[in-house]
């Protein structure tokens, strides 16, 4: 677990913290790209996010490396949620599945920066960290979501 | 392993019951089932209770041995299950594994719950998965299979919709569901959007209730006073959380349906009735799919022809389903077979479907990873 960020001071200058611990680095060091962690089995190499201690397929111990995901996905399927959420996100949101090529994984996770009517499957999405709501402590909760690709790049 | 029988059958009616203690509700439905078996509480040699929720909303454990000792049943062997909205189906498989491995021959399976929210409160279970932190709520991860079936298969709103329509009219002929209204295809559709594109009427309740059977040897079921009903398979498996497979179908569910099939020796086309786990309009139609009922991607169509209503060709939730029958998580895996057995014996009255032989119940529970943790399937045949 050697490349994992210092994020022990989980409450950074702004009073935010992660949604959960290990998900992705956070703060982004400086003049970096935030990037979801997840790891991969060195005997299969199949890619997890997030992390788990051992292969599902291999169950061999110490055979997993950290890796950071690719920042670039695309939609798999959407929905528009128009109930509140129990974790407390105000209505309507949307959300889905985003497939990562570069890693081939499938990541659920929250779609942002654009009206929520407007994701469809096969839009290209980028993973960025936004406030998700704010706990009990009046603290910003911060989690990863995904938004529209804005300019063509390679995915 | 020898042949397993289904013996008396009982359960409450479902919807609220905010005066009553899930032991209340569990007590009715296990003392109808063991009237109607025409054995005494002090006969059953074993209990199985399925109860997903108490621990959460009630603060109540050991259910089991609590609605047990109401009809006196106490100093034998008394399993707790919880597995999700299957935690009913699964109870009633321990109980059949025990009976056809020859341990006991007669034992009695309960399924209880109380899930009736307060008002203007959801139930939150599974707070502690990422999912849920993130946003996730129950009906997200159905309607995005339901927008990805209609992406792939062009299954439309109206499809979903009719599922609806269908439940609710065998609803109103079941003395135990808890909605007992007809719906339009239009009033559902027009309904409050949940998730995009199911909408209020496309979801089950929470629901109070709860349901009992009595399972038995050969020997011990000849000497009851009832049609002879056995229990012909009794498959429980696990999904395998594929990264990254189609969700337009459960692999786990195709999986457990080819095993009870072989195990029954029967095939879909055998099947006269069916039960299955409609808590959202699309899972049933994924659910005709992975059974068997009839080809990937055709199941919406098989809703609109009408060939699951009763008198079709192959009815679907003549009970009304958890839609309109309503869906007390871990009593409904058995509520499934209680409804099967009526058709089988003859006793459903006003929505009986005409010589039903062979029934199949499915369920599942606990989405996890776009895949379900546990699924069973049942298949009873009138002997």
């Amino acid at each position: 677990m050697s490349n994992s960020s210092k994020n022990s001071s989980n409450n950074t200058d702004r009073g935010w913290t992660p949604v959960e611990e290990g998900l992705f680095e956070y703060p982004v060091p400086s003049g970096g790209q935030p990037a979801l962690l997840g790891n991969r089995c060195g005997s299969c190499g199949r890619r997890f996010f997030p992390r788990r201690a051992l292969c599902p397929t291999c169950v061999d111990e110490g055979g997993m490396e950290d890796i950071r995901l690719d920042r670039f996905g695309v939609v798999y399927a959407c929905t528009v949620v128009h109930i509140p959420s129990p974790a407390g996100i105000r209505a309507p949101y949307a959300y889905g599945y985003a497939d990562i090529p570069a890693d081939n994984v499938r990541v659920f996770g929250l779609f942002t920066g654009a009206d929520p009517f407007s994701f469809h499957a096969g839009q290209r999405v980028e993973m960025v960290l936004e406030p998700l709501k704010e706990n009990e402590k009046g603290q910003k909760v911060i989690g990863y979501k995904f938004k529209p690709v804005e300019e063509e790049r390679h995915i | 392993m020898r042949d397993v029988y289904l013996g008396g059958a009982g359960m409450t009616l479902f919807g609220k019951h905010p005066h009553r203690s899930l032991r209340d509700l569990g007590r009715e439905a296990c003392l109808e089932a063991v009237r109607e078996s025409g054995v005494r509480p002090g006969d059953i040699q074993a209990g199985y209770c399925g109860n997903a929720l108490g621990p959460v909303l009630q603060g109540e454990t050991g259910v089991g041995q609590n609605v047990f000792w109401e009809i006196g049943i106490h100093g034998i062997p008394v399993v707790n299950v919880e597995n999700a909205c299957a935690s009913g189906s699964t109870a009633l498989r321990e109980g059949w594994m025990a009976v056809a491995g020859g341990f006991y021959d007669l034992v009695l399976i309960v399924g209880v719950e109380k899930s009736v929210m307060p008002k203007g409160t959801m139930l939150n279970v599974g707070a502690a998965e990422l999912e849920t932190k993130l946003g996730d709520v129950f009906p997200g991860y159905f309607a995005l299979t339901a927008k990805k079936h209609m992406e792939k298969y062009g299954t439309t709103r109206e499809q979903l919709a009719r599922v609806s329509v269908k439940n609710h009219l065998n609803g109103i002929l079941n003395p135990y569901a808890q909605f007992k209204k007809e719906f339009t295809v239009e009033e559902v559709l027009n309904s409050p959007t949940i998730a995009d594109p199911l909408t209020l009427y496309s979801c089950c309740p929470n629901s109070d209730g709860a349901a009992a059977v009595v399972l038995c040897s050969e020997e011990i079921a000849r000497r009851m006073d009832l049609p002879r009903i056995r229990v012909s398979a009794s498959v429980l498996t696990t999904g395998d959380y594929e990264n990254g497979a189609d969700i337009t179908a459960w692999e786990v569910e195709k999986r457990a349906a080819r095993e009870a099939y072989e195990m029954a020796s029967l095939g879909p086309e055998d099947i006269g009735v069916v039960e299955v786990h409609d808590a959202f309009t699309i899972c049933e139609i994924i659910h005709y799919e992975d059974l068997g009922l009839c080809p990937p991607g055709e199941g919406g169509r098989l809703v609109e022809e009408g060939a699951t209503a009763i008198g079709g060709k192959i009815p679907v939730n003549p009970s009304g389903g958890l839609l309109s029958k309503g869906h007390p998580v871990g009593a409904s895996g058995v509520a499934q077979v209680v409804e099967i057995a009526m058709h089988l014996r003859g006793r459903a009255e006003k929505r009986q479907v005409e010589d039903a032989k062979i029934g199949l119940a499915q369920i599942m529970g606990g989405s996890k990873e776009g895949d379900t943790r546990a699924c069973t399937v049942h298949i009873l045949e009138r002997k």
